[in-house]
C-alpha cells in the first residue's frame, strides 16, 4: 500500500504539501497574531489502524479532537486537522483572547476549533487545489473528539489508506502541534498519484 | 462619517464574532447586521438595505456565492465583499464576474479598513 507513489511523486507530495502547509501557517499566523514556525511536513502513507496509533501514541492515550472535512475533485476522501483535547484550549485562547470574555471561552471553544480548521484546512487544500490546477470542492467542517480510531473513521480499513502529516504549528510562546490527515480510498490515492505524476511531467518539462 | 450600515454573514458564529469586533473597532458608529447563511441574508438585507456586506463563501443552503450574486443585482450602489477560507482561484475568479470583492480568512484589519474606505458603499 505505501508502494501506490513513486520515489520522485513522493517527492513531489512533500514539497506540494510543504507550499500548503505554509499557507496554512500563514494563516494561523494572522489568526493568532503571532509567529508560527513550522516544522517541515513528514508525509507519510499509513494504514488506517497505524495513523491511528500514532494519533494515540502523540496523545499519550488521551482524546484528540478534530476538524474534518469532506473533498471531492478527481480523488476524493476527508481531509482532518487534528490536535490533542488539551493542547486545543491553548489555541483557542490565543486566537480570541481579544474578542471574547474568558469565561465564554469553554462555551465556544468548538466553534472556535471548527472556524479554525476551515480556515487551516481550506488554505491546504486550496493551495493543492492551485498548485495541481484543480477544482476541490468540499464539505462544511464538522467537529469530532474521539481516539485516534473513532477520528479517522476509516469506513474500509482494508482498501483506505491515509497520507498523515505531522505539522508542528508551535506558535512562538506556546507548543501547539497537530497532525493534518488526508483519508482516501485505494482508487482516490491512485488518482491522486497520477495527478501528481502528470504535475511532475508538467514541471520538468517546464 | 456618514452612519452606515454593514451586513455580515457568516455561519461560524465565532467568525461573526471576531469580524464583528474587527468593524466596532474602525467604525463604532455603524450599524453591523448578521446572518447565519444566504437565504437569512436576502432577508436580513431587504430590510437593512445595507451600504456594505461581508459574506462567507461555504455555507448550508444556498451558499455565499449565490447570495452574493444576489445582493449584486438588489443593491448595485453597495460594496459587497466575500470572505471565505476557500483561496481557489476559481472562487476568485467567480467573484471577479459577478463584480463582488474577494477578502481571505482571517481578515487582515488593514484589508477590512480598505474595503470599508470604498466608495461604492457611497456612490
Amino acid at each position: 500500500m505505501t508502494t501506490i507513489i513513486g520515489e520522485i511523486e513522493h517527492d513531489a507530495v512533500t514539497e506540494i504539501l510543504n507550499i500548503a502547509v505554509g499557507q496554512a501557517a500563514a494563516s494561523l499566523s494572522r489568526l493568532v497574531e503571532d509567529e508560527v514556525t513550522l516544522s517541515v511536513p513528514f508525509v507519510e502513507f499509513l494504514t488506517p489502524e497505524q495513523s491511528a496509533a500514532r494519533l494515540d501514541e502523540a496523545t499519550g492515550g488521551g482524546l484528540s479532537v478534530a476538524v474534518r472535512q469532506e473533498f471531492h475533485s478527481s480523488f476524493s476522501g476527508d481531509i482532518l486537522l487534528i490536535f490533542p483535547e488539551r493542547k486545543s484550549l491553548d489555541l483557542v485562547r490565543s486566537m480570541l483572547a481579544d474578542t471574547v470574555p474568558l469565561d465564554q471561552l469553554t462555551e465556544l471553544e468548538q466553534d472556535a476549533l471548527i472556524e479554525v480548521g476551515n480556515i487551516i484546512l481550506n488554505a491546504c487544500l486550496g493551495s493543492l487545489a492551485n498548485q495541481l490546477g484543480l477544482m476541490i470542492e468540499s464539505s462544511l467542517p464538522t467537529y469530532v473528539c474521539g481516539r485516534g480510531a473513532s477520528i479517522l473513521d476509516s469506513k474500509h480499513v482494508d482498501s483506505e489508506l491515509v497520507m498523515f502529516l505531522q505539522v508542528d504549528f508551535s506558535v512562538a510562546a506556546k507548543g501547539v502541534r497537530g497532525y493534518l490527515a488526508f483519508v482516501m480510498d485505494i482508487v482516490s490515492a491512485q488518482s491522486f498519484a497520477s495527478t501528481v505524476s502528470a504535475y511532475v511531467a508538467r514541471v520538468v518539462a517546464g | 462619517m456618514t452612519e452606515k450600515t454593514i451586513l455580515l454573514v457568516d455561519d461560524s458564529r465565532v467568525a461573526r464574532m471576531m469580524t464583528g469586533a474587527a468593524i466596532v473597532r474602525l467604525r463604532p458608529s455603524w450599524r453591523v447586521v448578521e446572518a447565519g447563511n444566504g437565504e437569512d441574508a436576502l432577508i436580513a438585507a431587504a430590510a437593512a438595505r445595507p451600504d456594505y456586506v461581508l459574506m462567507d463563501v461555504n455555507m448550508p443552503g444556498i451558499g455565499g456565492m449565490a447570495a452574493a450574486e444576489h445582493l449584486r443585482r438588489d443593491f448595485p450602489d453597495a460594496a459587497i465583499s466575500l470572505l471565505t477560507a476557500n483561496i481557489q482561484d476559481p472562487i476568485r475568479y467567480h467573484a471577479e464576474r459577478i463584480g463582488v470583492g474577494f477578502l481571505i480568512k482571517p481578515l487582515r484589519e488593514d484589508d477590512l479598513a480598505r474595503f470599508l474606505d470604498s466608495r461604492q458603499g457611497e456612490s
